[in-house]
């Protein structure tokens, strides 16, 4: 290969890394996958966005102004319509029901995902059409049972022009005839669920809203933004605080701000991969300066200034960095595109990849500062080498750790476990609460990488025992040589430990949740059986409701004794205290006082009033509060709240607070005439049942499957067991995903455990030279060095799962702040998992290295210096 | 470009009272005693002496690579003590080039590059001095070797870049520490042939460490070390004989 010369001094840097490529590889990996998942990340948050306001763009099309219950708390009096049309500004209005149905099939069932679910829109055929889809074929709604629904849908369904559709509404099953088929101009759809059109007369029977509204989409008369402000203040005067007024964008917003919590937490896995990137820059920067003593003792006296050789090596860094960013680019790419297929296969609706400037700009740039992070410490080492280190090499040079190390190790990790516990205890994930939370994890992982030094040496005493005693001779060689560099041993297993680390802090609380709510469940549930919608997730958008005629023909049955309804509405802001600030997001959740008390027992602290007490009173329109929010904004019994919606706006007082972890205790609890009357919501979400006796239980269950397939086949039945699991499937589903994201850090310290073993193999070539010539196989050799790989490797897993625990502590105990209830709960599963992973990593690592140590040439690795 | 071209009466190398210490206490080691010595313009000197007497010492303080204990050293008149790191770091850049017993060639850089790379650290990059630096390995022998890696070079040769990489900044001083210690007799007696050439041709000061009679030999001078002193200094009885016999012996590269 002929290369061009060496131009200047700083060329070095390039000359370098050229010729290492394996090391180049080995260390920019981190930053390939860092920086690979910010951009991935960053790529797919910019094209959901687009994704939201080009479907509310189409939704919405002309609508200024959208006047609706707030969010989803309940519908609009059907006056609401006239007062907005009288309304001064308003040029034209219309009014819509909005509601949640699933197609049933020819064989009378409802298939399982979202492919069956559909939105429909109860629209007046004659007022003006605001929204901005065509019709494709067929023609508009005009009246009686007819419904225009989206192409894509269609088609997925095998759905046509002519066709009659049924759908289990709440009214029972409900057949419709398919008039039009439309797309919405943006070309976009609701992922895999549908949309659907129909008169709203119809809809209204259909869906069980007599004579209420759930939105009113209003036209300004004027263009400019001023008038429709102008408008929007009046509409807010006119309609009070229980309904909320925005514009369509807003509107989207409200969706992009759910999707924010979700954004952190990508964003904050991505930064994490992205820290053992730097780390193994770190590693890596270290063990070639310590390596190149000579090298860069020759250089010094040549005249190279110590600035120079800092720069030299920085520059070396960046070049790194720069590499390691464009290769992550590339695979941010991939990423983003493989994301957004994964979000369409499971019916999430996203649009095309949406590649902006700032996602490779701010990827790129982190990966360099991490980069050059990494390499600074080293980097200054090298600057403090001297020139007479071109005749001694690296000799008399291995110093042990200080003491100061240590106590500033300690002093970082205090600081880091409250920074934790304020990510947990914080009831609001500010941007100032996540970057606390973050600096204080980095901070943990910082202050163990300084202790670290000083761990290696019993760890790798103890840890390497089995290994001894297994081949005493390997064993004895492998713990030596991860002992004899402690500082470069820690750091190997400490890249490792980070990620185990995460996965044991997270699944802790998992875990914790998933016991605490078990309990809970074991505490409250006095039902035998529940009915719900199947996938029914309260708090995730509107929900499909239960047919009111359900209640009573389960009363009916012979089995039954009890039939608790249940009607749960995700609100943005909690009845406030009166005289208080806005309350959190949460959940009202209305009963019967008079039944409910036989299907839960949930424990009520009603200050001395006994059970019956608190219910009468609630029976008589005052309200429950769960302990979350009651400890978060102070609310004791007997304090006032103020209902605000958009039926109503009444005080209330707190009867009880009561002893529930879900929702995270941010809860509400009302009768089911209080919730009537001031939101406007008369729908069952769920029931809870109880049969006459234990014997019957299973009679019950039976009655109430065959009335359900029958008649409600979007309903699904389920026992105290299968509700349990169903909580646990959704938690686990949560936690695999996070698992899978930290995965990639832990991806990327193998790189850094092969890397460091790589170094050992070379600086022992000698050493293993001498070892064959004594008569060592190739096989024995290949076993140090896998044994030292296990060592390191064992040594991140002990510290990830002492680290992770310390973690998942901290973190649950901020958030059992917000959230008293939960406790502590180690995920000893997660840890003999963790413990596993790093054996199989710690061999996976050792394959190659080990490889070239056992083909070394005896010859040749003798006469190595 | 010498630190002191100024001054051109004062002697290559003035050394007074020089002492180095390492280490304190019980376990001090004296490896320089108070050394006394001046090296005149255009000398070759050899440095010998038992294992331990404290010639590489010697060396590295006269190269600004440590500094002393206490005594001085001057550069052509120009004293080392006093100057900082980066006045130092000059001063070896222009004014000291080093030959070593391992050579410290750059594995990553060919032969031409290893040369070069002094001036590339002195910001020099115009074609002159690449042309010089040709020049140089032509000069050791080494003109069909320009692009080769140092491991893709013997010993011999590695050592005769290092000679051409001391030499391209032209300094007024080389320093050589046990240059043929690593090589065999036939290298050895072309490194010896060549640094004595490079003194006798083109008038470079060289000061040279050896364990070998034959290498001093071909010095003008011969400083014997022992405990940290000086134990005699002039030319040896029959040293003269010996360097005729070597330049007979050899021919010409
Ligand atoms: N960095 C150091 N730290 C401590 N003692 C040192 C150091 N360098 C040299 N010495 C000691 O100083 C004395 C002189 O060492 P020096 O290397 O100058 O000897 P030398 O004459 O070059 O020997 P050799 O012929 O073996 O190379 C020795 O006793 C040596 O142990
Ligand atoms: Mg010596």
């Amino acid at each position: 290969m002929r290369r061009s010369r060496l131009r200047s001094y700083w060329g070095l840097s390039f000359r370098q890394l050229r010729t290492r490529r394996l090391r180049v590889f080995l260390t920019a990996a981190g930053i390939v996958l860092g920086v690979g998942m910010i951009c991935g990340v960053l790529l797919l948050a910019a094209t959901i966005q687009r994704t939201f306001t080009d479907l509310y763009d189409s939704f919405y099309g002309q609508t200024d102004l959208v006047v609706s219950g707030s969010e989803s708390a309940g519908s609009l009096p059907a006056s609401a319509l006239r007062r907005v049309e009288q309304s001064e500004g308003v040029e034209d209005a219309s009014a819509s029901i909005l509601a949640v149905t699933s197609l049933v099939g020819e064989d009378g069932r409802v298939e399982e995902g979202s492919g069956s679910t559909l939105n429909v829109s109860g629209d007046d055929p004659e007022a003006t059409d605001f929204t901005d889809w065509t019709t494709t074929e067929g023609r508009g709604i005009r009246g009686g049972r007819e419904i225009e629904v989206e192409e894509s849908w269609a088609e997925a369904n095998e759905i046509g022009v002519g066709d009659t559709i049924r759908l289990a509404a709440p009214a029972g099953i409900y057949r419709l005839q398919v008039v039009g088929l439309l797309r919405f101009s943006s070309g976009l759809d609701f992922g895999g669920e549908g949309f659907g059109s129909m008169p709203l007369a119809t809809a209204r029977t259909a869906f069980d809203k007599p004579g209420v509204f759930d939105e009113v989409e209003v036209l300004v008369a004027g263009d400019d933004e001023g008038s429709v402000d102008a408008v929007g203040d009046r509409l807010e005067r006119e309609f009070g605080k229980g309904v909320e007024i925005a514009t369509p964008a807003a509107k989207g917003e409200d969706v992009q701000r759910q999707l924010q919590a979700f954004n952190v937490v990508l964003y904050f896995f991505a930064g994490m991969a992205l820290f053992v990137g730097g780390f193994l820059i770190f590693n890596s920067f270290n063990m070639t300066v310590l390596q190149r003593m000579r090298e860069i003792g020759m250089q010094r006296t040549l005249g190279a200034t110590r600035p120079m050789v800092v720069r030299s090596v920085l520059l070396e860094a960046v070049l790194l960095g720069a590499l390691g960013a464009v290769l992550g680019l590339g695979l941010g790419v991939l990423l983003a595109l493989g994301l957004i297929a994964l979000m369409r296969a499971i019916d999430f609706p996203v649009g095309d990849l949406e590649l902006t400037w700032i996602a490779p700009v701010a990827a790129v740039a982190t990966g360099l500062l991490t980069a050059v992070l990494g390499a600074l410490n080293p980097a200054r080492r090298a600057g403090r080498i001297a020139p007479i280190r071109a005749v001694l090499g690296s000799e008399g040079l291995r110093t042990r750790p200080g003491p100061l190390r240590a106590l500033a190790g300690v002093l970082l990790i205090a600081p880091g476990l409250a920074g934790a516990f304020l990510l947990g205890a914080a009831d609001e994930t500010t941007n100032g609460v996540i970057a606390a939370g973050i600096a204080g994890i980095i901070a943990i992982f910082f202050g163990i990488a300084l202790i670290a030094p000083f761990l290696i040496e019993p760890l790798a005493r103890v840890l390497s025992w089995p290994i001894r005693k297994l081949a005493p001779v390997e064993g004895r060689i492998a713990s030596d040589s991860a002992r004899s560099n402690p500082g470069r041993t820690a750091a190997t297993a400490t890249a490792l430990m980070i990620g185990l680390a995460l996965v044991v802090g997270i699944n802790s609380l998992g875990s914790s949740f998933l016991n605490s709510i078990e309990r809970e469940f074991d505490r409250s549930l006095a039902r035998d059986l529940t009915v719900q919608p199947r996938g029914f997730a309260p708090g995730q958008g509107p929900q499909q409701t239960i047919a009111k005629s359900l209640s009573q023909r389960i009363q009916k049955l012979p089995a039954a004794a009890v039939v608790a309804q249940e009607r749960l509405v995700a609100v943005p802001n909690l009845p406030r205290v009166k005289g208080g600030k806005e309350g959190p997001q949460g959940l009202l959740f209305a009963f019967d006082p008079k039944v409910y008390p036989q299907v839960d027992t949930t424990d009520l602290d009603g200050d001395g009033a006994s059970r019956e007490q608190v219910y009468e009173r609630i029976d008589s329109g005052q309200v429950t509060v769960g302990k979350g929010y009651a400890d978060e904004d102070g609310i004791e019994v007997g304090d006032a709240l103020v209902l605000e919606g958009p039926s109503d706006t009444r005080r209330a007082r707190v009867a009880a607070i009561v002893e529930t972890i879900f929702a995270g205790g941010q809860t509400v609890g009302l009768s089911l005439e209080t919730m009537r009357d001031v939101y406007g919501v008369t729908a069952d979400s769920q029931l809870a049942l109880k049969a006459t006796s234990d014997a019957a239980r299973s009679d019950l269950e039976r009655q109430v499957e065959r009335l359900i397939e029958r008649d409600y086949p979007n309903l699904a039945v389920l026992s105290n067991d299968e509700l349990k699991s169903d909580v646990e499937d959704q938690l686990n589903q949560s936690f695999g995903f996070f698992n899978a994201l930290v995965g990639v850090a832990i991806f990327a310290s193998l790189f850094g455990i092969i890397n460091t073993l790589s170094m050992s193999v070379i600086e022992r070539t000698r050493e293993i030279g001498v070892l064959r010539a004594l008569g060592a196989t190739r096989w024995q050799i290949r076993r140090t060095i896998a044994d030292e790989s296990l060592v390191i490797a064992l040594i991140g897993a002990v510290m990830g799962i002492a680290i992770g625990s310390g973690l998942g502590w901290a973190l649950l105990k901020g958030l059992s702040f917000g959230i008293p209830g939960v406790t502590y709960q180690p995920p000893v599963g997660t840890m003999i998992g963790v413990a596993v992973a790093a054996v199989i990593l710690g061999l996976v690592a050792a394959i190659l290295p080990a490889r070239r140590a056992a083909r070394l040439d005896v010859v040749e690795a003798l006469s190595y210096e | 470009m010498t630190p002191a071209a100024s001054d051109g009466l004062a002697p290559a190398i003035e050394i007074r009272g020089l002492t180095k210490v390492f280490g304190s206490g019980q376990t001090a080691v004296r490896a320089l005693d108070g050394v006394d010595l001046e090296i005149g313009r255009g000398e070759m000197v050899a440095i010998m002496g038992p294992s331990g007497s404290g010639k590489s010492t010697l060396l590295h303080l006269l190269g600004a690579l440590e500094t002393p204990t206490s005594g001085s050293i001057a550069l052509a008149g120009r004293r080392f003590d006093g100057l900082d790191d980066r006045e130092l770091t000059l001063l070896r850049r222009e004014g000291i080039g080093f030959v070593f017993q391992f050579f410290n060639l750059l594995p990553s850089l060919t032969a031409e590059e290893n040369v070069l790379l002094p001036a590339l650290i002195a910001g020099l990059r115009d074609e002159a001095i690449a042309a010089r630096a040709r020049a140089l390995l032509d000069r050791v022998g080494l003109a069909g070797r320009t692009t080769h890696l140092p491991s893709e070079l013997s010993g011999g040769e590695q050592q005769r870049v290092s000679i051409a990489r001391a030499l391209l900044m032209e300094p007024a001083l080389i320093l050589a520490d046990e240059p043929t210690g690593n090589l065999d007799s036939k290298s050895e007696a072309q490194v010896l042939e060549l640094l004595a050439e490079l003194n006798r041709d083109e008038g470079h000061t060289i000061v040279m460490v050896t364990h070998d009679p034959d290498a001093a030999a071909v010095a003008g001078r011969v400083v014997f070390m022992r405990d940290g002193r000086i134990e005699s200094d002039g030319l040896g009885r029959g040293l003269l004989d010996r360097l005729r016999r070597i330049r007979e012996d050899l021919p010409l590269p």
